[in-house]
């Protein structure tokens, strides 16, 4: 099943870019793509843990400016400082894991929402190394390429990354240390009194999280080319993810990867009909209430709870039925008797 | 190897729970720790496997020194435990839940099936000596109390515990259960495991017992056999307040 849908996905991301009829339809796969890294990577510390970060955004911002600033003032190789900037944060996410991952629930969500407000502050007060509000210009890795081709050539760029990240999420998930990371999401104390080193597995993951986000944002960076900390450094960014991840479903492969096709096309679509307004905050809000209230295992476990529900309805020992239809099937079995 | 305390202490503000307690267990027998509720038991037996940090003083388990060490370090030290109110990972069937117990190694053991087929033949063992095999495939959550309880012990089982500690083994049990738990005990016990049992139920801790020890007001008032323990009168004092 996985590989089915693995290689159903492989396919797509493959003829998605000589399909797409427009250059602008094929940023917007670029955007959905990076969605779909983001929430993946997200769903290694959510998904398993079950620790919900709102903060992903900051680290996909601090890998998108970790690889500006390596190639502006380092004058490091484009995909080089792309590489060297995941190092960078996957190592800055050992102390930020180790004060973070310290407190559970709603106090973990409170502290990772803070992390993306002190980087907006650092990232916007210190203007002489990252442009502060006038941005940072990050240089193309290929100039002189034209625009289609080079939205082509990180549709794939983005794809393998996402494939990578998808590949590593299933090789835990059936793995010894993703079984410990589940006990956890299930009852820490428990896993813990069971024999699990909780915290190293929470920050082990935490750092490999962060990783792939970092590579993500720093991905992001080489294709658009500008960053902003409004922009890099906005709690919205890890709602939306954590809105991707739900709406999917966090305990699935494909989970987040279908919310971040759901969610990141509708962005777009309510970007390109109804411009700046606020309507697209309604409506993701409006949907974040409505997954969890009524699907808060995400779409993934309901469709295929629900068609193992029809699938049984034959074979179920326990039936729902009627006086009336009782009688009827009796009237049909004696009928039946008696020819 | 015996586990032990000596002159253990833990105070939540002004409450004393555990007041200087010097509590030796027998090794290879079943242990009962009895004492009236508030009496400091359970927070006795989270002191010892590392849910809480005592104040003061230590505890052993042969020579190595686990005071104050991780839960998850005292568990794999060999101190299994349960808990009072049973606890188990509700979104997980019967035997990942026993399979949780499995110890990961290093990193690359880590990175390893957790379905090997000797590690699903040992859950399964386990599950059917409990018998809840039946029920492998089942979520906890969607399991009786009673076979959850079974379900806990199978996790802590599995993990291979030298000592292990059953808070409240008897909690909301019926009757038939009861008996079960208590021939598993004595059995589990016969191939060589130390239990050390919190319990209310002196049926129960009189009938499988070997060494009892009594609590009042965080810290060991006697200890002996369930004889010696039935005929004390500082017990009963405790018990009856008089």
């Amino acid at each position: 099943m996985p590989l089915a849908a693995g290689a159903v996905l492989i396919v797509a991301i493959a003829m998605f870019p000589s399909l797409a009829p427009n250059p602008y339809i094929l940023s917007s796969g670029v955007i959905v793509l990076n969605w779909a890294v983001l929430a993946t990577a997200w769903n290694f510390v959510g998904g398993f843990t079950g620790y919900i970060s709102l903060g992903h955004g900051a680290l996909a911002g601090l890998g998108g400016y970790a690889t500006g600033l390596l190639i502006t003032k380092a004058d490091l190789p484009s995909f080089v400082a792309l590489i060297v900037a995941a190092v960078l944060v996957a190592a800055l996410a050992v102390p930020i894991g180790f004060a973070a991952l310290r407190v559970r629930g709603a106090s973990f969500v409170i502290v990772s929402i803070a992390l993306v407000l002190i980087l907006l502050l650092v990232f916007q007060s210190w203007s002489s190394v990252t442009g502060g509000s006038r941005g940072l210009v990050v240089p193309r890795p290929f100039p002189g390429m034209l625009r289609p081709e080079h939205h082509r050539v990180f549709f794939f760029l983005y794809g393998g990354l996402l494939l990578l990240a998808l590949a590593t999420w299933w090789l835990l998930d059936r793995s010894r240390f993703g079984m410990g990371l589940k006990a956890i999401r299930e009852d820490e104390d428990k896993a813990e009194s069971l024999g699990t080193p909780t915290f190293a597995y929470k920050l082990t993951v935490f750092v490999v999280s962060a990783a792939f986000t970092a590579l993500a944002g720093g991905l992001y960076a080489l294709w658009f080319g500008d960053l902003d900390p409004v922009f890099q450094f906005s709690v919205l960014t890890g709602s939306y993810i954590v809105l991707m991840a739900l709406l999917g479903g966090v305990r699935n492969l494909y989970g987040p990867v279908l919310g971040a096709i759901v969610v990141g096309v509708a962005l777009e679509y309510f970007k390109v009909e109804f411009g700046n307004t606020p309507l697209h905050l309604v409506t993701t809000g409006l949907l974040l209430g409505l997954v969890v209230m009524f699907m808060p295992d995400g779409v993934i476990p309901s469709l295929t709870a629900l068609v193992k529900r029809l699938r049984k309805r034959e074979d179920s020992s326990i039936r729902e039925v009627t006086a009336a239809d009782l009688a009827e099937q009796r009237k049909r079995e004696r009928e039946a008797a008696n020819s | 190897m015996t586990l032990k305390t000596t002159g253990l202490r833990k105070a939540f503000g002004g409450v004393v729970a555990i007041d200087g307690a010097d509590v030796a267990f027998q090794p290879g027998k079943v242990n009962a720790l009895i004492g009236p509720n508030g009496s400091g038991k359970t927070t006795f037996f989270n002191c010892v496997t590392g849910m809480i940090k005592p104040d003061e003083g230590s505890v052993h388990f042969g020579d190595r020194d686990l005071t104050g060490r991780a839960p998850h370090v005292i568990a794999r030290a060999g101190v299994g435990r349960t808990f009072q109110l049973c606890r188990t990972f509700p979104r997980m069937t019967a035997i990942e839940n026993v399979l949780s117990a499995v110890r990961p190694g290093g990193l690359l053991h880590g990175l390893r099936s957790a379905h090997r087929k000797t590690e699903i033949d040992r859950a399964h063992h386990w599950l059917t000596r409990l018998g809840i095999e039946h029920l492998a495939g089942a979520e906890a959550r969607t399991m009786s109390w009673g076979q959850q309880k079974l379900l806990e012990l199978a996790g802590v089982l599995m993990a291979e515990p030298k000592t292990i500690l059953l808070d409240e083994p008897a909690g909301g049990v019926n009757p038939a259960l009861l008996d079960r738990i208590g021939t598993l005990v004595r059995e589990l016990n016969a191939e060589g495991r130390t239990f050390v049992i919190v319990e209310h139920n002196m049926d129960l801790v009189m009938s499988i017992s070997d060494h009892i020890v009594v609590f009042d007001r965080g810290r060991p008032i006697a200890a002996g056999p369930p004889a010696e323990i039935r005929a004390d009168e500082r017990v009963l004092g405790a018990y009856l307040g008089v």
